[in-house]
């Protein structure tokens, strides 16, 4: 009793002393009017549920890079708007989704996709888990250069067969070799999905860790 | 039961003290009644269900003990501080603080090794900026492997994905040329590693 009535102000002294959490993580790193506006929009994000991890990472990278602060702002309030479409078009697709998944959402909208992307893609029925690795692996395929159509046909495919995460996870590294072969990645991404199509025709894998098979070659342009 | 009183020598025989053949001839007729009369008790045992059947049936009806009614009943409360006992119990809770403001609040996550590489021959200086080491340009360098410009550096980082470049002398942000990249919003690239 004597423990629980001392610790009690003793935590709220400590807590004031700490301050925001997001000015504690940019303090030193950040001009002050940065900070300002970050937890300023922080703030805001937080309450439509948004992540404030990227902003707090744009700013300090901003920094870092000895970005004026008007284009650290510019580039604060893109990320804002880019998690935004990620959220609406995850909630298009009826997810509850957390976090982890609209930061993975706002990346592939600054790889390129769409939030119609991000909608069919979450439309797949997929674990908030696998999307987001889903997610994160579309991003990764647009900053390659597979196209809208081909990059969502891959990915939702292998969403659907309800492989692990980690098959997922090796989508851009086969992608790459089929591009060092000398296709296009829109014909990578379309060859590997016609495999992962007639994999998911045929039934799931015999055990995990099999590699995939390989695609049929695609033909030369 | 009769108000009749024994003789105390026949009280004795009903005590066992003496027999029968110790009485005096005149106490005799009274010692065999006194006798009769004890072997006539019933000493089986006597049993009373009603007496445990009432019990049993108040006990079931007594009202259940509400645990809420308990909690929010008022009860005068007596605290008594010692005030030796005030040092030993801040220095618990100033641990308590230090350890609840310390702990880790969730499960870490797989690790991944990576090999980062970038052919630099001219470079002074290499090293690794990104998301997994809040964007230090001095925090990992990359070591130069022969006279080749090769430079190296192997880590160990969380799955998920990293935005990373690499700093060429402490000035230039450089994409890696082997992985993809996308805008960084200030007008640079940032290369993208997924894990």
């Amino acid at each position: 009793m004597i423990i629980a009535l001392l610790t009690l102000p003793l935590s709220l002294l400590g807590m004031q002393q700490q301050g925001s959490p997001i000015a504690a993580r940019l303090a030193g790193r950040v001009p002050p009017d940065v900070v300002a506006l970050v937890e300023e929009l922080g703030t805001a994000a937080a309450t439509r549920g948004l992540p404030v991890d990227p902003l707090i990472q744009k700013a300090i990278e901003g920094s870092a890079k000895g970005v004026p602060s008007d284009r650290v702002a510019a580039a604060l309030r893109l990320v804002v708007a880019q998690l935004g479409t990620a959220a609406a078009a995850l909630q298009d697709a009826g997810v509850v989704s957390d976090t982890l998944v609209i930061a993975a959402g706002g990346f592939a909208v600054t790889a390129g996709l769409s939030g119609h992307d991000i909608t069919a893609l979450a439309r797949t029925g997929a674990s908030v888990p696998a999307l987001t690795v889903g997610l994160r692996v579309a991003g990764t395929l647009a900053a390659m250069g597979v196209p809208s159509a081909e990059n969502i046909g891959l990915i939702s495919t292998k969403l659907r067969s309800g492989q692990p995460t980690d098959d997922l996870l090796l989508v851009p590294a086969h992608v790459q070799a089929e591009i060092a072969r000398g296709v296009t990645p829109a014909q990578a991404a379309a060859g590997l999905e016609r495999a992962a199509a007639a994999q998911a025709r045929r039934g799931p894998p015999p055990s995990r860790g099999t590699p995939p098979p390989h695609p049929p070659t695609p033909p030369h342009p | 039961m009769s108000e009749h009183e024994f003789h105390p020598s026949v009280k004795q025989l009903l005590d066992g003290d003496i027999t029968i053949a110790d009485l005096p001839p005149e106490l005799r007729a009274e010692g065999d009644e006194a006798l009769r009369l004890l072997a006539a008790v019933d000493r089986s045992p006597v049993q009373l269900p009603a007496v445990s059947r009432r019990v049993m049936r108040a006990v079931a009806a007594r009202p259940a003990r509400s645990v809420w009614r308990g909690v929010v009943k008022p009860r005068e409360l007596r605290l008594r501080i010692r005030p030796w006992l005030l040092a030993p119990a801040l220095a618990i809770a100033a641990a308590l603080i230090v350890f609840l403001r310390t702990a880790p609040t969730a499960a870490p996550a797989s690790l991944v090794t990576v090999r980062f590489m970038l052919v630099a021959p001219d470079a002074r200086e290499v090293t690794l900026a990104g998301t997994f080491n809040q964007w230090d340009a001095h925090a990992t360098p990359l070591i130069r492997s022969g006279p080749t410009g090769v430079w190296t550096a192997t880590l160990t980082l969380p799955a998920g994905q990293h935005q990373y470049a690499f700093v060429v002398d402490g000035v230039r942000w450089v994409p890696d040329p082997g992985a993809p990249a996308v805008n960084d919003g200030f007008g640079r690239r940032n290369s993208v590693l997924t894990l």
